[in-house]
């Protein structure tokens, strides 16, 4: 018993800390918004829904109940003790802290000043436009009670077995799907591959005529990161190099194709597709030039450097000194856009030259990564000395490594700044490397679908979740950290790495046991 | 786990080693050559010169501060705590919101705020609130953020680190508001009094500020120095910096250690904060992150997991960072040029530090 209402106390005041920081981040008010339009309440202020704050109370304090109840679901009075507890401590929490803003607010103090979130009108929405004593009691009231309802519903759910039956269920179904005759036909006939990748490359080719043009845009941003992710997956997935300084061989790209098109800084005005050639090419030499210095340093002194090394060429091109010669903290104005035959590319059909380009590129990538080079990087990924001793120049892959991928970020700088017709100095931050490498965590380091499926998740969704605008990276940031620790392979893992990742204490297993002859 | 490197007498690393060699003396003497006609040209009098290394010292003093932050960690988890810069933006808006508290309220004997009335305790108060937030947000972030990552392969904490760095600066972000905020400083800490001292003809003002940043950086240092070098907890601290699963067979509390390293590096990283605070006057969300970047680059170069090579390194770092652009004669926008060249220049020619890591090579 004591236990219980420790532990209740404990998760109590963990979920009341969480609820006060979601209110001092100002996300109850967008999330009430989101929650009051679901399920179509009218809005009465203006930061937010009353409605939707209360549903959002009593869904988090039903989730605080029932994982309060979780370690003792045998009998009722133990659920009830432990909702008890819970919701006693989360009530607390919450409405000491709203009482305490209210108070402050109703002494006229500007909090606003201080926490961009709490001003008079905010406060009014957290007491749901009611008086103080009463908004906080019906905040108070809110928790308790659902506290309550949620560890007393997760042990009526126990007690039914409800949940096993369900599960039982989706188990029988997916075998059912599995066992199918259609599924069965599909993985037994060897050209349901090529099938399946017409279909995908049909859908891929189509939608962009479906789309308008701020997603149009969107998707071309999206395909530009897929392009960097492509080629930080060789470095970083492949060959296991920790580049945090990617944005260089982007802003060299975009700075070669800017400033050989622009009018201005440099008079040269030369046409798109040579000058994609030779930023290409400027990119790679720049991934040799770093290459060079940096190959026998380990992991974390190479991500340093190589951060340092993006750091430098964003001071660079934003310093006074080039600004004759790179234009400065402007950028570069006017940039050329490609046309072929006369006509220029645009909105749809600049989506389908990234596509394309995209697609040259897997081809590429999927070519190496079957090759003695990708043998060699994957090699060297796993032990360095080994791979040394079986023959591999290990200096020799790993300049390889960074000159195709820099070539792949200088191209996706290329088209990026083609596509903008502009490129400067703050589209060249640190962020984009760290972009570009979230990316590829989130998808699945080292596999091709992984990196679009990443793209799309990092890229894409923001775009989709654009009332979160405020709240985009916070959101980011905190995913990153929960995605290490639920699934540290990423969404679409290779499946070599999944292997690695789940593998747990390499030194304990017995050699049988590793990687060797599990790969299917 | 104990592999030996193969030693690298093969022609082409030989090679490497003489271009190396020249490419360091060209760089030398192209330095030597910028810096002479500089000097010789009589661009900046002495007193300029003293006003450059006085601003180095201190600003450097501050990156010692953190950069011992990230050696601690380093030392025990082998991780760069990314958003170790972002415990030095929470001490620092800790501070900033302790400095506003008391400067509201007033105080009747004396007229004014309690601010002005008592500067020394209000000091205090901002270090020890701005240290204890700091440190307590180092708590949780280990426990949250790299705790269940332990053991996982080195990229993974790393990334979480960085996670973790976004969150919270993008957390002060919406929760404080983006704007640029100026400390309040009590009346005998304003950021232009100090000291007036004359060099060649011209007067150096040494402001009380930066005095007491460095002050109590040195202090700081020292007292986390003979933390670590003379007490028992700082030994059993070297203990599971040296071997994790040994120190536990000794009866060392590992988990308790490694919580209480982020506890110390925490509040190291807010007395930074506060420092930067007072002495600089400018604090945003994005403040942590450069200086971090820049301590990190600091501990690299005093050998990272060694306590005085961070000092040291902090404090070379500084003078060359605001040194450097005057004696080489270029733009002063490119300091942040100069610190990460000398640190790519450093671990291409000696990665194991100036001073020297404490790491073995079986670590790494």
């Amino acid at each position: 018993m004591k236990d219980l209402i420790k532990q209740g106390l404990r998760l109590g005041s963990i979920f009341g800390v969480v609820i006060i920081f979601l209110i001092l981040f100002g996300l109850t008010s967008t999330l009430s918004d989101i929650l009051g339009e679901f399920v179509n309440l009218e809005s009465r202020t203006r930061t937010g829904n009353p409605g939707g704050l209360m549903i959002l109370f009593a869904l988090l304090s039903l989730w605080a109940g029932s994982s309060a109840s979780a370690s003792d679901r045998s009998n009722w009075k133990s659920a009830l003790v432990s909702g008890v507890s819970v919701s006693l401590i989360i009530g607390l929490f919450v409405a000491a802290f709203i009482l305490l803003v209210g108070f402050l607010d109703s002494a006229d103090v500007e909090m606003r000043d201080y926490l961009a979130q709490l001003d008079h009108l905010s406060v009014q929405f957290l007491l749901y436009g009611r008086s103080l004593i009463a908004g906080v009691l019906i905040t108070f009231g809110i928790f308790l009670i659902f506290g309550i309802l949620g560890a007393l519903l997760a042990y009526w759910y126990e007690a039914k077995q409800a949940g096993e039956v369900i599960q039982k269920q989706v188990l029988v179904l997916k075998e059912k799907a599995l066992d199918s005759k259609l599924a069965k036909q599909y993985k037994e006939n060897p050209r349901s591959k090529w099938i399946g990748y017409g279909l995908l490359g049909l859908v891929v080719f189509i939608t962009p005529q479906f789309l308008g043009k701020y997603w149009n845009y969107a998707m071309g941003t999206v395909g530009i990161y897929v392009l960097m992710g492509l080629g930080l997956n060789i470095v970083v997935g492949l060959a296991g190099l920790l580049d945090l300084g990617y944005v260089a061989f982007f802003a060299i790209g975009a700075y070669t194709a800017g400033l050989l098109t622009a009018p201005a800084p440099l008079p040269l005005q030369i046409g798109f597709w040579p000058v994609l050639i030779f930023s290409i090419v400027m990119a790679a030499f720049a991934g040799i030039l770093l290459g060079i210095p940096v190959l026998r340093m380990r992991g974390d002194y190479l991500a340093i450097v190589t951060l340092g090394f993006g750091e430098i060429i964003r001071v660079l091109i934003r310093s006074d000194m080039l600004a004759p010669y790179v234009g400065g903290p402007q950028g570069i104005r006017d940039i050329a856009g490609p046309s072929l035959f006369g006509i220029a590319f645009s909105g749809k059909a600049y989506l389908y030259l990234i596509i394309i380009a995209i697609l040259l590129i897997i081809l590429f990538t999927n070519y190496l990564q079957n090759s003695k080079v990708g043998r060699a990087w994957m090699a060297m990924r796993e032990d360095e000395t080994v791979a040394q001793a079986m023959g591999i120049n290990t200096l020799y892959y790993k300049l390889m490594a960074f000159a195709t991928g820099a070539a792949f970020a200088g191209l996706g700088g290329a088209l990026f700044a083609a596509r903008n017709q502009y490129t400067g100095p703050a589209d060249h931050t640190l962020m984009v490397s760290i972009n570009v490498l979230s990316l590829l965590i989130v998808g699945g380091m080292g596999s091709i679908p992984g990196v679009i499926v990443g793209a799309f998740v990092l890229k894409g969704l923001p775009e989709i979740l654009r009332e979160l605008d405020l709240y985009r990276l916070l959101v980011f940031g905190g995913l990153l950290v929960f995605m290490m620790i639920i699934r540290p392979e990423g969404i679409w893992p290779a499946p070599r790495r999944r292997m690695e990742l789940h593998e747990g204490e390499l030194d304990v297993l017995p050699p049988e046991e590793s990687l060797v002859g599990k790969e299917g | 786990m104990s592999e030996t490197k193969p030693k690298k007498t093969t022609g082409r690393v030989n090679s490497f080693k003489i271009i190396q060699a020249i490419i360091s003396v060209l760089f030398l003497a192209f330095l030597s050559w910028r810096l002479y006609n500089v000097i010789s040209s009589g661009v900046y009098g002495p007193d300029t010169w003293v006003r450059f290394a006085i601003s180095g010292l201190i600003i450097g003093s501050v990156y010692a501060v953190i950069a011992i932050g990230y050696t601690l960690v380093y030392g025990i988890l082998f991780m760069i705590n990314f958003a170790h810069g972002e415990l030095m933006m929470i001490g620092a808006f800790s501070g900033y919101f302790v400095f506003e508290a008391l400067k509201s309220i007033p105080v009747a004997a004396t007229g004014m705020s309690f601010l002005d009335s008592y500067q020394i305790i209000s000091v205090v108060l901002a270090f020890i609130v701005g240290m204890f937030m700091a440190a307590l947000s180092g708590y949780f972030l280990e426990k949250i953020a790299y705790r269940p990552l332990r053991g996982a392969p080195r990229l993974i904490p790393l990334i979480s680190a960085i996670g973790a760095s976004i969150f919270l600066q993008n957390a002060a972000q919406v929760t404080f508001g983006p704007q640029r905020r100026t400390y309040t400083n009590p009346d005998a800490l304003l950021r232009s009094q100090g000291w007036r001292i004359p060099i060649g003809g011209e007067e150096v003002i040494l402001t009380y500020t930066g005095v007491l940043t460095f002050v109590l950086s040195i202090l700081l240092l020292i007292g986390l120095y003979t933390l670590v070098m003379r007490t028992r907890y700082g030994r059993s601290m070297r203990a599971v910096a040296e071997n994790k699963q040994t120190a536990a067979l000794m009866g060392i509390n590992v988990d308790r250690i490694i919580s209480n390293t982020f506890i110390i590096s925490g509040a190291l990283g807010g007395a930074a904060g506060v420092m930067w605070g007072i002495h600089n006057g400018i604090i945003y969300h994005f403040v942590g992150f450069i200086p971090g970047i820049k301590a990190f680059t600091a501990a690299v170069l005093g050998g990272i997991g060694n306590i005085p090579g961070a000092m040291v390194g902090g404090l070379l770092l500084g003078i060359v960072e605001s040194l450097g652009p005057a004696a080489l004669g270029i733009d002063f926008q490119l300091k942040d040029v100069i610190a990460f060249s000398i640190l790519v220049l450093i671990l291409i020619f000696r990665p194991s530090g100036i001073v020297g890591e404490v790491l073995t090579e079986e670590k790494v």
